[in-house]
């Protein structure tokens, strides 16, 4: 062998294993995720893009295991239990998204007493050892009445469609909501129902106030509800005010629907399920020894008029519309918190 | 007077009292205008309710401890799957009823199962039936929502002379029970059994049989529901079933079926749904916030159900 062709070869070796060398930190760490609920599609979206990026990142050897575990009851106590099991079982990272924000703190004490790195996000919990990746849900709010101000400059009736009363998601996107109504006065809201983010249950309640209601120029929701007040409407024989989506498939197809037929326009704004994987990435990067600020703020999913088709194509039937979020996606959530 | 107080004496009434009362409450803030859609909606909705409400009747009537849970598990489960076969064919309707009809039947069979077998209480066995069933239906298609075949949604959503088709489904399948439960052996069996089982099996009644029966008629009908329900809201969701739990207790007892069973009251469920429905349409109309509704709607049950309970009492 020529001293040419050994410089080759090397080379050639150095940059197959040069790109991994620089994660190689955590090849020999295990990550799991600790999950509260997986009784819905944005759950079950959620738990398949965690596979998918996971399993990606073992085969490569960037981290040597990412096991997603569930707790049967969406119960604080249960999935506590769950964590102190993860403890025992040596994982090197927590992955959580809490049944609580409060309820956890012990265990996850504990977790970081052990020198085990805690993620959480969507669920986040308020521990300080904890990383938290939480959602402006106030400004998800907010974005909705601004869209609205926007697109209808002289103001209307709201119909406000609320999630599961008692849980902080709801309050908080309530918040904004109620904020941007208050930086737009023209906007009024005439009704509030709870659709417990379910399609049938939005419907009920929707199909329940309308008869009181007078006309409603637009529906504030909080997601996976649209579909449901639309069918409200259609059955009470009423027009169709500007209801704001949830970037459910069903919701964005009947968008379509609506748009082809009388050219229709709304917006629909979410948290993309993929989220998980995002907080997956800053777990690694926590376990490569990167610099972390423990508040990080994850994107909002919008999706407008002149993207609804390409965003309809890439979103699974009957599923959410999703993104799953890389490395590097994870590095500029990282970086933009500096 | 005395005819009066023959009326009063039924402890159904007072649930379609209540649901008369709160219907008046919520039109009188619309000044008449929205009576009409009003009624329409409550029709729609309380059909659900009553669909379910009739087959927990049945289970409760088999006298303390009888409860099915599995309900919500069951309505997920029968939706998903039947809404999977069907798959937007028009032609597959009846061959999704029956899947969903199939379902409930073994669902049902594993209620009694665990609960004869093992001997575990029937809320703990019903219970741990509904884990295996709502994994079973995320385990089936992974919480995606297919859309019902254009008939049958059509069929679930429309209305016959004003009155919508759902109502009208729930209807017959309360005459079916009313005639199951008031003309025939098996009727007077679970009365018998609820009332005291050791005394009917004395008395030759087999109410292993019976109680077999009663638990598969109650998952059936939630599967049909279920089935109904997601072809009417336009798709099966993974916790399409969860809000039919204490709905479908809270008719049978408001409606006037005594708790400790032996005694059960097919008009009463119609009354009970339709003031479940209406109290929710009242207090959102009036505005009130989530916190004071759920209290409101607390205090307003208990105090029909005193209102209606006043005979048991004496007894």
């Amino acid at each position: 062998m020529t001293i040419g062709k050994m410089l080759l070869a090397s080379a050639a070796i150095a940059c197959v294993f040069g790109p991994a060398a620089a994660l190689a930190d955590t090849s020999g760490k295990k990550i799991a995720l600790s999950n509260n609920y997986a009784g819905n599609s944005w759950r079950q979206a959620m738990l398949t893009s965690w596979d998918k990026i996971t399993k990606e990142a073992v085969a490569k050897g960037v981290v040597a295991a990412a096991d997603p575990f569930t707790t049967a009851e969406n119960q604080a106590t249960e999935q506590a239990a769950q964590i102190q099991n993860m403890i025992v079982q040596g994982y090197d990272a927590i992955v959580v998204n809490a049944a609580s924000p409060t309820a956890l703190n012990g265990a996850i004490k504990e977790a970081c007493d052990a020198g085990i790195t805690v993620v959480s996000f969507d669920g986040i919990v308020t521990e300080p050892c904890a990383w938290r990746i939480a959602v402006d849900f106030k400004g998800m709010g907010e974005s909705q009445i601004e869209y609205l101000a926007k697109k209808m400059p002289q103001g209307g009736n709201l119909l406000e469609i609320r999630g599961l009363a008692g849980v902080s998601v709801d309050d908080n996107i309530h918040a904004g909501i109620v904020a941007g109504v208050e930086k737009n006065p023209q906007f009024k809201i005439v009704g509030s129902v709870n659709g417990d983010w379910a399609q049938d249950v939005a419907q009920r309640a929707v199909a329940g106030i309308l008869p009181s209601l007078p006309d409603v120029a637009a529906v504030v929701t909080q997601g996976g509800d649209g579909y449901g007040a639309a069918q409200a409407f259609a059955a009470a024989k009423r027009p169709t005010p500007t209801i704001i989506m949830g970037n459910r498939e069903d919701e964005l197809v009947w968008w379509k629907q609506q748009k082809d037929a009388s050219n229709y326009e709304t917006m629909s704004v979410s948290i993309a399920p993929g989220v998980s994987t995002l907080a997956f990435w800053v777990a690694q990067q926590i376990l490569d020894g990167k610099e972390v600020k423990k508040d990080l703020t994850v994107p909002f999913l919008r999706i407008d008029q002149d993207n609804l088709e390409a965003n309809l194509k890439t979103t699974q039937k009957g599923g959410v519309a999703n993104v799953e979020y890389s490395l590097e996606d994870a590095q500029k959530v990282i970086a933009s918190a500096d | 007077m005395n005819r009066l107080h023959l009326v009063f004496a039924r402890p159904w009434i007072w649930s379609f009292i209540a649901a008369v009362i709160v219907w008046f409450a919520t039109v009188l803030v619309t000044g008449g205008a929205g009576a009409l859609g009003l009624s329409h909606a409550a029709l729609t909705f309380a059909a659900f309710s009553v669909i379910v409400g009739l087959g927990q009747m049945f289970v409760i009537t088999l006298g303390p401890g009888n409860i099915d849970l599995s309900v919500p598990a069951t309505m997920t489960l029968a939706g998903t799957v039947a809404l999977k076969l069907m798959d937007v064919q028009d032609g597959m309707i009846i061959a999704g009823l029956v899947i969903a009809i199939l379902l409930g039947i073994a669902i049902g069979i594993g209620n009694y199962a665990l609960i004869k077998l093992l001997r575990i209480p029937p809320i703990i066995a019903t219970l741990s039936m509904s884990f295996i069933v709502q994994s079973t239906a995320i385990w089936a298609n992974r919480g995606l929502r297919i859309k019902p075949p254009d008939m049958l949604a059509s069929f679930t959503t429309s209305s016959f002379l004003g009155i919508p088709n759902i109502a009208i489904v729930a209807v017959l399948l309360s005459l079916a029970a009313w005639v199951l439960l008031e003309r025939t052996i098996y009727g007077r069996w679970i009365s018998a059994i609820g009332q005291s089982i050791f005394a009917a099996r004395m008395t030759g009644i087999p109410v292993d049989g019976t109680r077999l029966v009663t638990y598969t008629l109650c998952a059936v009908l939630a599967a049909v529901c279920g089935y109904l329900l997601a072809s009417f809201s336009g798709g099966a969701a993974l916790n399409m079933g969860a809000e039919y739990l204490l709905m479908s207790i809270a008719v049978v007892v408001i409606g006037g079926t005594a708790v400790a069973g032996g005694d059960s009251n097919i008009p009463g469920i119609w009354g009970a749904s339709l003031f479940m429905f209406l109290v929710v349409s009242m207090l959102n109309t009036y505005g009130f916030g989530a916190g004071v509704r759920l209290i409101l709607t607390g205090l307003i049950i208990l105090a029909v159900i005193l209102a209606a309970g006043g005979r048991k009492v004496v007894r």
